[in-house]
């Protein structure tokens, strides 16, 4: 039924595929965390056993193990033990069959580090930083990083021997270098901007003009440390794409044809863009996972340090929770990038039409 | 050309006018909040360092709630008294201290005390929390029916008016120990009963209720009893309001107000942030490790001391050692690791020489504690750093270190001439102020021609490992808090084998299995010098008994103390707020304003401006 409609076709069989991926990504999700030799309770104990005795501590551990869902319990909410009076503990596979069951629910479960917080309001009250430092930076780099790429091989010249060089010290240098050196330039010596956090000392977040502008002077620095090296980067990629592009033979014959510049450009532009384009879908993607170089230097909310400190602390269900918006983002980002490129790219829209997949 | 000439530009310039636009608003949006935001620089007071992460829940039953309700701070809720670290005394709060003896505490309630709804602070209350573990096996507070058997009450006539006094028996059949009740009086906080008792009760079919209990927040108008209240928070910080109505502000204070009406807490991601935001004047005072603190004295930045060692130590990093392996089982194995460590190194490199030269033994020489430490055993027992000692201890025991041709270590073999395996010590890695510690120890033991090696692991790995005892070496900091019953807690978190447990199952205290009380070499003077400590009221007496358990410590080094850290401590800025105790206006102990005695601080503190 579908032999007519390849379009349809491709789509459906791309969609099962990713389907299969998000379910795999999920299981490992679950069990890699898992896997370690590391226990969320035995680091929750390092808190707050200080200055108990080991039967105190004993106890605290149990009750930690059984809210967390970590020991076996049997019909009377009571722990099941072994012989040697140990609590049993509960097996990955029951648990994966309890996080599945909570997830169907659309309850991403406590995490154990943040309790009793839901792990839900961290990603819900971390997202929206994450989304607004990264989204923009991430456009605004790929953008201006293609244009002034697409300029410097199109141009060469003076232009390219002070912009390539530039680009590639930029591009190479460590977030977290960038980062510092911006807060100690414009932050300690000049004092122009403020050198952490994402609003004022004064302020609580509402949705006020007041806590709006603070917001908007605190993201100058963040933003300019991840937008120059993103655009840099991405302007020597489109670079060496558009280099290429110059030598083949549409673009020789485009300018013996007479065509003016600028639709020149735009022909090597959109060549050049196709994998630029796929880069750009990856990134938006990973994007959620949060800035977390950038978050550390400026002090910054965002759900990178979220899922930092989930990851050093063994926090399963807040692990489980972030792991599983990065896979649905990067997913969704990568179905959109093939969708697109099966519109965009000739080649892979004539082989649609001769019925491949 | 011209076309693209023109892009470029243009797009120059909406990147310089976005900017502009971006910086220049914002300025003014800058100046604005300082208007708008309701928390005027004048009347508020920039805290750090109790509060790492995002606020997640302000109850008071929780075990680790958001600042203030975690720890020690008594801005919202109150214990009955408040340790000065500085004089060893303890200083009313909800109570006075009236007698303490080896059968039991006796304190009279403040009949002014009053929560926030006007309720009156009672014997309820107190008998609630402290007898909550009757009820509740997993309260916070279980641990306390150990110390205390009971609290009687009785009305007594307090200056003419009617006022509770409440007697703590130490409890003689459980762990009889007059010392932790002292802790227990100045470390657990009154709840609201009335409160708390309504919120069990609405879970009262639940098959746990405290634990239902446990995951309220309570973040919106808690009744509490302390001079501040919560008034909002974010993941980035957590502002407090002064209660005008406080009733202590009469009973205690003379009528005057805390000086700030607010009390922000801001939460950064480091260290670093709050040594920057210190220097930059935007935090008033932090208890925050910043290295080499005299640098930042130009920027208005002050400690206790203007001078080394700064601050004032309370706690004793260690390195725990496992008293179960050789060679780490022989004593003199031990004691030439002892002497083979260069502390003078470890306290200037290290620790940016926060504190005064490390004694041998477990008892410090400063602080209420020092009327416990002697010279003369130092002297006498006490491993200092020589390395001739510790190689000499080494070739006695008949160990020999092989040297290479530079001059480093290659291996040891031991009496049977059998090669010893390299010992690793545990340590979180990152932690750059134990890693440095660790560095310094290591070069100083191989230096001696003992094979040990930095064992840097991740926290998780580390904390997990503790109290199995599951490795060679390993640095902790025991009994860290700085409390009325140190340095007793300390010994016995170091030397008692009261829970022991095999390597592999856990223990909280003597993790390194010293003194095996089923082994053949047990020496019970240890344990029961532990034991008897805190029931002696003589104090000739018990300076005695800690001087034996100290020469023990000494002659079997079951540890390897290394260095002394300040514990309560701060750092403050004079750019917003004057008044600050310190070594020359010694009105209040070195801990934060928030914590035990070091609270009344706020009723002292002038504004700049």
């Amino acid at each position: 039924m579908l032999k007519n409609r390849p379009t349809l076709r491709y789509i459906l069989h791309r969609g099962g595929w990713y389907l299969v991926t998000f379910l795999v990504a999920v299981t490992i999700n679950f069990f890699l965390p898992r896997l370690g030799a590391a226990n969320p309770v035995d680091i929750i104990m390092g808190k707050v056993s200080s200055g108990l005795s080991t039967e105190a501590a004993k106890e605290k551990e149990e009750s930690y193990l059984k809210e967390f869902g970590l020991v076996k319990v049997d019909g009377s909410g009571n722990i099941m033990r072994q012989a040697d009076g140990k609590p049993l503990r509960a097996s990955n596979l029951e648990q994966f069959g309890n996080y599945l069951k909570m997830c169907l629910r659309g309850d991403l479960g406590t995490s154990f580090q943040k309790y009793p917080k839901k792990v839900m309001d961290v990603i819900v009250e971390a997202v929206p930083w994450t989304i607004a430092l990264q989204l923009p930076t991430i456009l605004f780099g790929w953008i201006v990083g293609n244009v002034l790429g697409a300029l410097a091989a199109y141009r060469r010249g003076v232009f390219d021997r002070i912009f390539f060089p530039a680009a590639l010290l930029i591009s190479s240098l460590p977030f977290f270098v960038f980062g510092m050196l911006l807060v100690y330039y414009f932050s300690v010596v000049l004092g122009w901007f403020p050198a952490m956090g994402g609003y004022a000392g004064d302020l609580i977040p509402s949705f006020s003009l007041t806590f709006f502008g603070s917001a908007a002077y605190h993201y100058v620095l963040p933003f300019f440390s991840i937008f120059l090296i993103l655009a840099g980067g991405q302007a020597i990629g489109m670079r060496s794409m558009g280099i290429y592009e110059l030598g083949t033979d549409y673009i020789k014959y485009a300018k013996w044809l007479g065509l003016k510049e600028p639709k020149i450009l735009a022909y090597l532009f959109r060549n050049a863009m196709l994998p630029q384009l796929t880069g750009l879908a990856l990134s938006l993607g990973s994007m959620i996972g949060g800035a977390l170089i950038t978050e550390m230097i400026f002090s910054y909310p965002g759900l990178g340090m979220a899922m930092l400190t989930a990851i050093q602390n063994n926090d399963y269900p807040m692990i489980q929770g972030c792991t599983l918006l990065v896979t649905i983002s990067v997913l969704i980002a990568n179905f959109t990038v093939d969708i697109m490129i099966g519109f965009l790219d000739p080649r892979v829209k004539a082989g649609l039409q001769m019925g491949g997949n | 050309m011209r076309g693209i000439k023109k892009s470029a530009i243009g797009m120059a310039l909406v990147l310089v006018t976005s900017v502009a636009l971006l910086s220049g608003c914002n300025d003014k949006k800058d100046d604005q909040s300082q208007g708008e935001s309701g928390f005027p620089r004048g009347k508020t007071l920039y805290l750090g360092g109790s509060q790492w992460g995002d606020p997640s829940s302000f109850n008071p039953l929780q075990d680790w709630p958001a600042w203030p309700v975690n720890d020690k701070f008594n801005l919202m809720y109150e214990p009955l008294l408040a340790y000065n670290t500085q004089s060893g005394q303890f200083e009313p709060i909800l109570a006075k201290l009236v007698s303490q003896s080896t059968d039991s505490v006796v304190v009279v309630l403040n009949p002014a005390a009053k929560w926030s709804d006007g309720q009156p602070v009672t014997s309820a209350d107190v008998k609630f929390i402290f007898e909550l573990g009757k009820r509740f096996k997993s309260a916070p507070t279980a641990y306390a029916l150990d110390f205390i058997s009971e609290i009687k009450v009785a009305t007594v006539d307090q200056n003419g008016a009617k006022a509770e006094q409440l007697t703590f028996v130490v409890n003689k059949a459980g762990r009889n120990n007059p010392l932790v009740i002292m802790d227990l009086l100045q470390g657990i906080r009154i709840i609201p009963s009335h409160v708390f008792e309504a919120k069990l009760a609405a879970f009262k079919d639940s098959s746990e209720p405290l634990s239902a209990v446990q995951k309220l927040k309570l973040d919106s108008v808690p009744v509490v009893s302390g001079p501040y209240t919560l008034s909002t928070y974010s993941n980035e910080k957590i502002v407090l309001k002064r209660r005008d109505d406080y009733w202590g502000n009469a009973a205690l204070y003379g009528g005057k107000l805390p000086t700030p009406e607010f009390i922000i807490h801001p939460i950064f991601k480091s260290n670093d942030h709050f040594a920057l935001a210190l220097q930059k004047g935007e935090l008033d005072a932090s208890q925050t490790f910043i290295p080499r603190i005299w640098l930042k004295s130009a920027d208005g930045v002050h400690t206790w001391y203007a001078k080394e060692p700064y601050y004032i130590p309370g706690a004793v990093p260690m390195l725990f050692i496992n008293n179960t392996k050789a060679p780490l089982n022989d004593k003199n194995f031990r004691r030439a690791m002892a002497f083979a460590l260069d502390y003078k190194a470890i306290k200037d490199l290290a620790v940016s020489g926060y504190s005064p030269d490390i004694k041998p033994g477990i008892i410090m020489p400063v602080g209420p504690e020092a009327k416990y430490y002697s010279e003369e055993d130092s002297k006498q027992y006490g491993a200092s750093f020589n390395i001739d000692a510790a190689k000499k201890l080494l070739a006695d025991g008949g160990y020999k270190s092989i040297f290479k041709a530079d001059g480093s270590l290659d291996s040891v073999v031991d009496a049977k001439g059998k090669k010893v395996p390299t010992l690793y010590i545990k340590c979180p890695a990152g932690w750059s102020d134990w890693e440095a510690i660790v560095k310094i120890a290591v070069k100083g033991l191989r230096n001696a021609g003992i094979d040990v090696r930095e064992g840097f692991v991740d926290a998780s790995l580390y904390w997990q490992a503790l109290p199995t005892g599951d490795w060679d070496l390993i640095l902790h900091k025991p009994a860290s808090s700085v409390t009325p019953s140190l340095p007793w807690s300390r010994f016995e978190a170091v030397m008692s084998s009261r829970n022991w447990s095999k390597i592999g199952d856990k223990m909280n205290e003597n993790q390194g299995r010293y003194n095996n009380p089923k082994a053949k070499d047990y020496n019970p003077k240890v344990d029961s010098l532990i034991k008897v400590i805190p029931t002696i009221s003589d104090e000739a007496a018990k300076a005695k008994a800690y001087r034996e358990l100290n020469i023990l410590f000494m002659q079997d080094q079951p540890t390897l103390p290394l260095c002394y850290l300040p514990e309560q401590f701060y750092e403050y800025s004079d750019k917003h707020w004057t008044g600050w105790p310190n070594e020359t206006n010694a009105f209040a102990p070195p801990q934060l304003p928030w914590v035990g005695a070091g609270i009344k601080t706020l009723w002292q503190l002038k504004p700049v401006k």
